[in-house]
């Protein structure tokens, strides 16, 4: 059971991570870089999760769109099931937990990029879309990274959406940390401590990668 | 200056909406004595019926944590504040007795179990019958956590029993408790569910879907008991709540209320 939910777990937070990167780069860069005055809203909007407890996230997933109202019932109808209790049902909870940690980190990266080189290769007559990707990511390139190993790991710590979510079954959504929860309730201590000592180690050591490379870049820097 | 008018927008928003809410309140008379009941989920809707009777006959308020029977004897062993434990079988209460956790040298029965199938009124099953189990196009039964709630570990017999299991378990999602597993039923994510007729038989799970019963001889007897706390402060309250579901007008109302009388 632990080897199942952990395979779960890592597969479930790559994929989140993919899915939410490739829609954060295009959405950090027009928050940071855009002009619009409707980036407040969304940037309001993309916060929201930091400060809503996930049960409002598994509240809204469940009856929201679960099959009593019509937008539950044209998923039913696109899916031929519902979104709870299914692996893409927790991508899309993961999605929407996640999303700050995804699009945080690289909109303040961009934001901490010297403007001078932006208007530069535009003043040498670079599309907006290729001042972007030609300069601007590779600016950002260790935002970026820090913003999908944090979205890796808030995916693989995520506990309330998929408790209320996931109906608990191995192997499809039964993740390390419902795991844990299971085995504590069963008063299988040895079997938690195995669990959790997996969960500690892997978020030290990502949190040491976030961390580690942005001190020794500074240490090469100077 | 735009910042400003917009916190002062929201505040002024709270204030509008708590004031509306005080006046709303009545002013009731604080109760005199809270008592601290831990219950299993499947005695929710039972205590929504009792507890307002039993505050009127003793002015003791009832202050209610629902969950699985497991979650809440692992609480109490954990030394969990509350003055007394309704467990939904023998096992859970009498872990809490042999942790050395009671005021009696036995969990105390106090009501037994009934499980049943239930289905939304909009489902395709209706009408409902055990045969449902058999049908080869589930697509989502929900059931209790076997191993933390013993409405779960019911389920898990009855459908063994009937040999409906092979047919249903690669269907199963768990709710964390039997009021879980209800719910997801009820928000029409799982299509059939295996409750305890607690549940099945409160106004919002009736008005919304139906019910058949389980036949008894195909579980073993959920058999519903209560441990008094030994840490308790107000142990003479905690057991005057127990008499009170012991009592014969209590025991005689039981089966109205989806349970069967002890004695």
């Amino acid at each position: 059971m632990d080897k199942e939910a952990l395979v779960l777990t890592l597969r479930l937070a790559t994929v989140t991570t993919l899915v939410l990167m490739l829609l954060a780069l295009p959405l950090a860069g027009w928050l940071a870089l855009g002009r619009s005055r409707l980036r407040y809203v969304i940037e309001a909007l993309v916060a929201l999760p930091i400060v809503l407890p996930p049960t409002v996230l598994g509240f809204y997933l469940l009856v929201g769109l679960g099959p009593l109202t019509a937008i539950g019932r044209a998923i039913v109808r696109l899916l031929g099931h519902p979104l709870a209790f299914t692996f893409s049902g927790l991508v899309v909870g993961s999605f929407l937990y996640s999303l700050p940690f995804a699009v945080q980190p690289v909109v303040a990266g961009l934001r901490s990029i010297d403007p001078r080189y932006l208007e530069a290769a535009q003043t040498l007559g670079a599309s907006p879309s290729r001042v972007f990707r030609a300069i601007a990511l590779p600016l950002a390139k260790s935002s970026i990274l820090a913003a999908a190993v944090l979205t890796f790991m808030h995916t693989v710590g995520e506990f309330g959406v998929v408790l209320m979510l996931g109906g608990g079954i191995p192997g499809r959504t039964q993740t390390l940390s419902i795991a844990l929860f299971d085995q504590v309730q069963n008063f299988d201590y040895a079997a938690a401590n195995r669990t959790a000592l997996w969960l500690l180690l892997a978020s030290t050591v990502a949190l040491l990668f976030v961390y580690g490379r942005s001190l020794f870049r500074r240490n090469r820097d100077a | 200056m735009k910042q400003l008018a917009f916190i002062a927008f929201i505040l002024a928003a709270f204030c509008a909406s708590s004031s509306t809410a005080k006046a709303q309140a009545k002013p009731a008379p604080k109760p005199k004595t809270e008592l601290h009941v831990a219950s299993a989920a499947d005695m929710q809707p039972v205590f929504e019926v009792l507890a307002p009777y039993f505050e009127r006959k003793t002015g003791i308020h009832l202050v209610i944590n629902y969950g699985a029977s497991s979650i809440l004897s692992e609480q109490m062993i954990s030394g969990a504040p509350a003055d007394i434990f309704f467990s939904a079988d023998y096992v859970f209460a009498e872990r809490v007795v042999s942790g050395g956790m009671a005021d009696s040298t036995d969990a105390i029965p106090y009501a037994k179990g009934t499980l049943v199938l239930w289905t939304r009124k909009d489902s395709r099953f209706n009408p409902l019958h055990l045969e449902a189990l058999e049908r080869k196009d589930l697509k989502s039964v929900s059931i209790a956590n076997p191993d933390h709630a013993p409405y779960g570990r019911a389920a898990v017999s009855a459908l063994q029993k009937m040999k409906f299991y092979e047919n249903v378990a690669p269907h199963f999602v768990q709710g964390e408790s039997v009021a879980q597993a209800a719910q997801f039923a009820q928000t029409g994510n799982a299509e059939l569910a295996l409750i305890s007729e607690t549940i099945a038989t409160s106004p919002k799970f009736k008005n919304s879907g139906s019910f058949v019963l389980f036949p008894t001889y195909v579980y073993p007897e959920i058999r519903q008991c209560a441990v008094i706390l030994r840490s308790s402060p107000q142990r003479d309250n905690a057991h005057k709540l127990l008499n009170y579901i012991l009592s014969d007008e209590v025991q005689g109302h039981l089966a109205s209320l989806g349970l069967r009388p002890i004695k």
